[in-house]
């Protein structure tokens, strides 16, 4: 087991949005509260993903929801080490999110990208695919066996801290025990639900080219709400949060549920540079504004101590 | 907005230059673009030469496809996206290429423009004598066919307020070092997925073109070291320009 690095301020970007060091440096030059950036997965050999269109959202630019099917393109890891070996953050931490065919990538690519990684994020949900192909929750993330053997090979490649990111379309919770088996130090809750499906009424297609795609933004905001809090009771462990989080309330509601750290993705659609980091801003200072002094720490997992005495901690029905 | 719209009219301009007109008026500031979906093919950034219209170069599968449609057929449109120019005073208008399209509804709703447009030959000089109806035009080839033999930023110094360029990357390179930084504006392009700002892919220096753009003034510029040098693949490689 190794200790998650301290993530000050405890936000940061979901992997596949904003994807790359440069614009990392971008933003943290713009002053964005995010204490660690996280790569878009890196995958074992050079991959395009699927064609455009790749996302969709409604018509009235309006957030809830939005699908994306990019279908993890990525650079070689060849050309990702170079990538983030130049890399210079000032004050933030790089998280790099990882992905394969099976157990033995994911261990390769945690071993190449661990001398640029503080914390290796292992993606076992991505529901997307190139048409024809299996998504990794199908393939590993649905299944408790493969996800345990890829966290430990992952585990026995690398000494640095390990985030076993899972899908919302899973048992999730005895994914989360065989990766905790497995070494994983923490959870990511979650990747994106579905996937779901967007036609198009007018040419009467399907929008996105690999037909359906992962849902984010405010929709998954409950799902994932509930992953937190129901990993958080069963396992106590470091969380990352992500789904829906806009405003400061979401990031205090994932707190209470458990989550240490939090991801934005979908909030960042449509802004600048500039409005994106003064977003983040607007988010961390609401929840030191509701903090009132007392340090972050106190919120995490609140919801579960707010239990009166004597009652069992809350366990949900597995549906 | 995200609409289909069914295309009225394609219009040759020349032998692989084709402006599509489509059912429906966009309101836009000139430089933002749309995403253009072609089912089953893909979608691509093209900014509006009219209103109701965008102008492709045949240069790809993409265009090739996008091209051969005719009357009737439809079309994905969805934006507008991204920033466009701010209203200039007095600006010249420097076009490249295909780029020269992208410039056509900044000049309709400028004050007193100035033209100065380059291409490889006079076919690639588009709206040229709409243009001349509204303000000088000079104009460069690199076949002499039109004006000056030679290449655009040998029709420089040029008089004018602002500078609004539209090109190929490295004439808009070449463009800096004739204009100043502080009085210009350059349309970026890049390879684009989401093109709403959600998936990195079309980064120059970290700056997302789909929503930090695709208009940059120069002194923006001056800080961006991968414009005119490289841009990321579908896949996030490097690629030079």
């Amino acid at each position: 087991m190794a200790t998650l690095p301290e993530i000050s301020p405890p936000l940061i970007n979901a992997s596949g949005i904003l994807s790359y060091p440069e614009v990392f440096q971008a933003f943290e030059r713009e002053g964005a509260s995010l204490g660690g950036y996280v790569t878009k997965s890196v995958g074992p050999a050079e991959k395009e993903g699927n064609n455009n269109p790749v996302v969709v959202y409604p018509q009235d630019f309006s957030k809830n929801p939005v699908l994306n099917s990019l279908a993890l393109p990525t650079q070689s890891p060849e050309d990702w080490e170079k990538d983030l070996g130049d890399l210079r953050l000032e004050r933030s931490r790089l998280i790099v999110s990882i992905y394969g065919g099976g157990p033995g990538e994911f261990a390769e690519m945690a071993a190449r990208m661990s001398p640029f990684a503080e914390i290796i994020e292992v993606n076992l949900g991505c529901p997307n695919k190139v048409p024809g192909e299996t998504t990794i929750m199908e393939s590993i993330g649905q299944r408790p066996d493969l996800s345990g053997e890829v966290m430990r090979r992952v585990r026995a490649a690398t000494e640095r801290p390990l985030i076993a990111k899972l899908s919302p379309n899973s048992d999730y919770l005895a994914v989360a025990e065989a990766c905790m088996d497995g070494g994983a130090d923490g959870l990511g809750c979650g990747n994106t639900l579905g996937p779901g499906l967007s036609i198009d009424i007018g040419t009467q297609k399907p929008i996105l080219a690999g037909t359906t795609g992962g849902i984010s933004g405010p929709a998954l905001k409950p799902v994932n709400l509930r992953m937190t809090y129901e990993c958080y009771a069963r396992f106590g462990c470091p969380i990352i949060g992500y789904g829906g989080i806009e405003t400061w309330e979401d990031a205090v509601e994932y707190a209470l549920a458990g989550a240490c750290i939090l991801g934005i993705g979908t909030a960042f659609m449509h802004k600048t540079t500039e409005e994106a980091a003064a977003l983040t801003r607007e988010i961390w200072e609401g929840v030191l504004a509701h903090l009132g002094g007392e340090p972050f720490s106190r919120l995490v997992g609140g919801a579960h101590r707010q239990a009166p005495e004597g009652q069992a901690s809350p366990e949900f029905s597995r549906a | 907005m995200r609409d289909t719209v069914r295309i009225t009219e394609i219009r040759e301009e020349s032998p692989w230059t084709y402006t599509l007109f489509f059912d429906r008026e966009i309101e836009c500031a000139p430089g933002q673009f749309m995403m253009v979906w072609l089912p089953g093919v893909g979608e691509k950034p093209f900014t509006l030469s009219y209103p109701n219209a965008f102008t492709v170069k045949r240069a790809g599968d993409f265009t090739e496809k996008l091209t051969a449609l005719g009357p009737g057929d439809t079309l994905g449109l969805r934006g507008p996206l991204g920033r466009g120019y701010p209203p200039l005073r007095r600006p010249a208008l420097v076009g490249g290429g295909v780029g020269i399209a992208e410039l056509r509804l900044l000049a309709l709703r400028s004050e007193s423009p100035t033209f100065v447009l380059g291409g490889r030959t006079a076919e690639e000089i588009l709206y040229y004598d709409e243009f001349q109806k509204l303000g000088p035009v000079h104009v460069a080839t690199e076949d002499g066919s039109l004006g000056q033999k030679g290449l655009v930023t040998d029709l420089f110094p040029i008089e004018a307020d602002y500078f609004a360029v539209c090109g190929p990357e490295r004439m808009m390179m070449a463009c800096r070092n004739v204009i100043p930084d502080d009085r210009a504006y350059y349309a970026v392009e890049r390879y684009m997925k989401c093109a709403v700002g959600l998936c990195g892919q079309c980064t120059c220096s970290g700056r997302r073109v789909c929503v930090d753009g695709p208009v940059f003034s120069g002194e923006a510029l001056a800080g961006m070291e991968d414009f005119g040098r490289r841009r990321r693949a579908k896949s996030g490689r490097w690629e030079s320009i």
